[in-house]
């Protein structure tokens, strides 16, 4: 672009900005709706840069590693080998399935045929159709200008996939997203975009899987974007299981109308680096949002989520439980915030954020923030750091336990306080097994086990 | 036993045991009484090995081996057994799971084969039906959200399921009511074995009126004052303790 403010000019691109500035006009066909959508992006973009630590919202979280690397567009890259598609399987699991390899739809190795009342279109396709809902919601939800890095993607919108649930229908069955994360030479950047439409008084349930193969590193950069009518219910999850060599980044945005619930799981246990938006408004009355969210940072990873949830009308609801166990030298950083608009009156936000440290070198940033604007409200926020429970841990050794078990199963109990609130089996069956890591007999150990019969 | 010579401990830098002297043999039980404050449950950490308390003077033997150079989950693995105060809870674990990594983590020490799911099963179920333990209790949390009287059942039943060789219950009797004090009471008499010592750390006499103790001693400012048979802990239910603390200080 050649309107970028002069101070951008004087600025060196880093290696991966310069890698997007010459890719991302390369994409598409130029002529339909998401040209004008990349163009939008790619200014957002090329005026903000990669974020640096002077932005608040990326004060405790550097993408210096990332700037560093060059990133070619995702492509065509080999064929997945069987070994690929098992990592991509959730056992026990019985949805549709949409496989992206590198942020690219698979068709041949997806099944796309929803029930009635259930839509899955590229996004591609649903871009280039003239009036679509996609063109609607697309770039409407995720604001550009405050999130440059979904402003990056969208200066690189088409791979993904558009949803759509018509009025008053429920699918039977969940619908998973699987994005395998290939080795393609050189490092790749996926910049998958989910659009969900969801009609008034229609259900969902979503499942995003991120996960990849080897030594990989990539930068997966999703973004999704919820429409929700009055009275829909979309459960959304987001499980990030990346190779923790790569980069992933995302934000999820949504937009709910009277009487629409939306509940999220957030689960992070991948990537070197991750990071991740939430963003959700609550624009109209009855409106209510869970947030569920818990991360497991070990090694030298770093994990970085931030929430916010905007109650824009009275009488609308927020519930956020986020929990997080860091080891070895790895880094979390949480930033959560409720903005209770003037008017909002009679609403309810609660937030809770704890954080688990089990290494010396291991790093929690943790801030919880309120705004409140109107007067007839009840709030709730309230975040901790701390360590195993000394009295917990004598209890399990003074019972004969090993120190090793004793840690892993006070590990376990504390984010098992998450994944008790995750109402699809198949998925909390697979947190349970995360979190339980080397415990012997780790299905017997929790709450889950009575309703499995 | 268990032979404990001259033991000092402190907590915080504060002097709790003074110079504690005490010998257990196997098939005894032993009840340890005294005021708050004299001593009696930092003996009971201080056998189990809770961090914090710090043994600056004395020893402690245990079958032929110094105690105190164990970790706790040794101490434990080889049949050593605290019976908390105040047994903690540990939502998200249930008592099932807690129960079988204890049992098969004692039994492996002692070279014996881990349980399968239904042998575990079918010895724990018994031994609850000992301590009138409902089976829902199985699943749920440890000690999540038991009154103060399945807490203390519950550290009996894992007492009765793990077969201490030395088992030390720190004021089990504090916060039960008079049926739940007749269960655990009568558990606890079910374990009484030639080959096991129990030692019942205590402020009330009432314990013992149903677990009769072959000793009773009593600690007082950190050591023992008086030994003497269960009619001891008749006399001090009469005069208090008052009248040794002024013995002692003599």
């Amino acid at each position: 672009m050649t309107t970028a403010p002069a101070t951008r000019d004087q600025r060196r691109l880093s290696p991966a900005e310069a890698s997007f500035a010459a890719t991302w006009a390369d994409r598409g066909p130029g002529n339909d709706g998401a040209t004008a959508l990349r163009a939008r992006g790619f200014a957002a973009f090329e005026a903000s840069g990669l974020p640096a630590g002077r932005r608040e919202a990326w004060k405790y979280t550097s993408l210096r590693a990332l700037a560093r690397r060059e990133f070619r567009p995702a492509g065509p890259v080999r064929a997945p080998r069987p070994e690929d598609l098992a990592a991509l399987d959730i056992e026990g699991l019985d949805g549709l399935r949409a496989v992206f390899i590198n942020g690219r739809l698979v068709p041949e190795l997806s099944d796309l045929d929803g029930d009635d009342g259930l839509q899955i279109v590229p996004l591609s396709d649903a871009l280039a159709e003239r009036g679509h809902r996609a063109l609607e919601i697309a770039g409407s939800i995720a604001c550009v200008d405050t999130h440059p890095l979904a402003a990056l993607n969208q200066a690189f919108v088409g791979d993904g996939v558009f949803i759509g649930v018509s009025p008053g229908a429920a699918p039977s069955r969940p619908l998973h997203l699987m994005f395998l994360s290939l080795d393609g030479g050189s490092p790749v950047a996926a910049h998958p975009r989910v659009v969900v439409d969801a009609a008034p008084e229609s259900a969902l349930v979503l499942i995003e899987h991120y996960t990849g193969r080897g030594e990989i590193r990539n930068l997966t950069n999703a973004v999704t974007e919820l429409r929700l009518g009055h009275g829909a219910v979309v459960e959304h999850y987001r499980l990030q299981e990346e190779p923790a060599t790569g980069f992933h980044i995302g934000g999820l945005h949504g937009w709910l109308e009277r009487d629409a619930r939306l509940i999220s799981h957030n689960l992070h246990f991948g990537a070197a680096l991750a990071r991740l938006d939430v963003g959700v408004s609550l624009a109209e009355p009855g409106a209510e949002v869970v947030l569920n969210g818990l991360y497991l940072v070990d090694g030298k990873r770093h994990v970085d989520n931030h929430t916010r949830v905007d109650h824009l009308a009275p009488e609308t609801r927020s519930d956020e439980l986020y929990r997080g166990v860091v080891d070895d030298r790895g880094r979390a950083v949480f930033n959560g915030k409720a903005v209770v608009h003037p008017d909002a009156q009679k609403i309810e936000a609660h937030q809770s954020n704890r954080n688990l440290l089990l290494s010396r070198e291991a790093e929690v940033d943790t801030k919880p923030e309120l705004e409140i604007y109107a007067d007839d409200v009840k709030c709730s926020h309230g975040a901790t750091v701390g360590q195993l429970d000394r009295n917990a841990l004598f209890y399990l050794l003074s019972r004969g336990i090993s120190r090793k078990v004793a840690r892993d199963m006070l590990t376990f109990a504390f984010a098992e306080t998450v994944a008790v609130r995750i109402p699809l089996a198949a998925v909390r069956r697979r947190i349970e097994a995360r979190i339980a890591g080397a415990l012997p007999d780790a299905r017997m150990i929790g709450h889950g086990v009575e309703d499995e019969a | 036993m268990l032979k404990v010579t001259n033991l000092h401990a402190r907590v915080d830098d504060k002097a709790i045991l003074t110079g504690l002297d005490l010998e257990i043999g196997a098939g005894e039980v032993h009840a340890i009484m005294g005021p708050n404050g004299s001593g009696k449950s930092t003996l009971a950490n201080v056998l189990a090995g809770r961090d914090g308390y710090e043994v600056t003077e004395g020893t402690v033997e245990y079958d032929g081996q110094d105690l105190l150079a164990l970790a706790p989950e040794e101490r434990a693995r080889r049949g050593v057994f605290l019976a908390f105060q105040y047994p903690v809870e540990i939502p998200g674990v249930n008592n099932a799971y807690l129960l079988k990594a204890a049992l098969n983590a004692i039994r492996a020490h002692r070279g014996e084969p881990e349980l399968d799911a239904f042998e575990f099963l079918a010895l724990v179920k018994e031994r609850m039906e000992l301590m009138h333990m409902d089976e829902s209790f199985l699943n749920r949390g440890v000690n999540e959200g038991f009154s103060g009287g399945e807490k203390k059942r519950n550290e009996i039943l894992q007492m009765a399921i793990l077969e201490p060789r030395l088992a030390v219950l720190d004021e089990t009797d504090s916060g039960l009511d008079i049926d739940a004090l007749k269960v655990v009471a009568a558990g606890v008499n079910s374990l009484r074995d030639p080959e096991r010592a129990i030692v019942m750390v205590t402020h009330y006499q009432r314990l013992l009126d149903y677990i009769e103790p072959d000793y009773v001693h009593v600690l007082s400012g950190g050591r023992i004052v008086k030994t003497g048979d269960r009619t001891l802990a008749l006399e001090l239910e009469d005069r208090g303790y008052d009248w040794l603390r002024e013995a002692a200080s003599v």
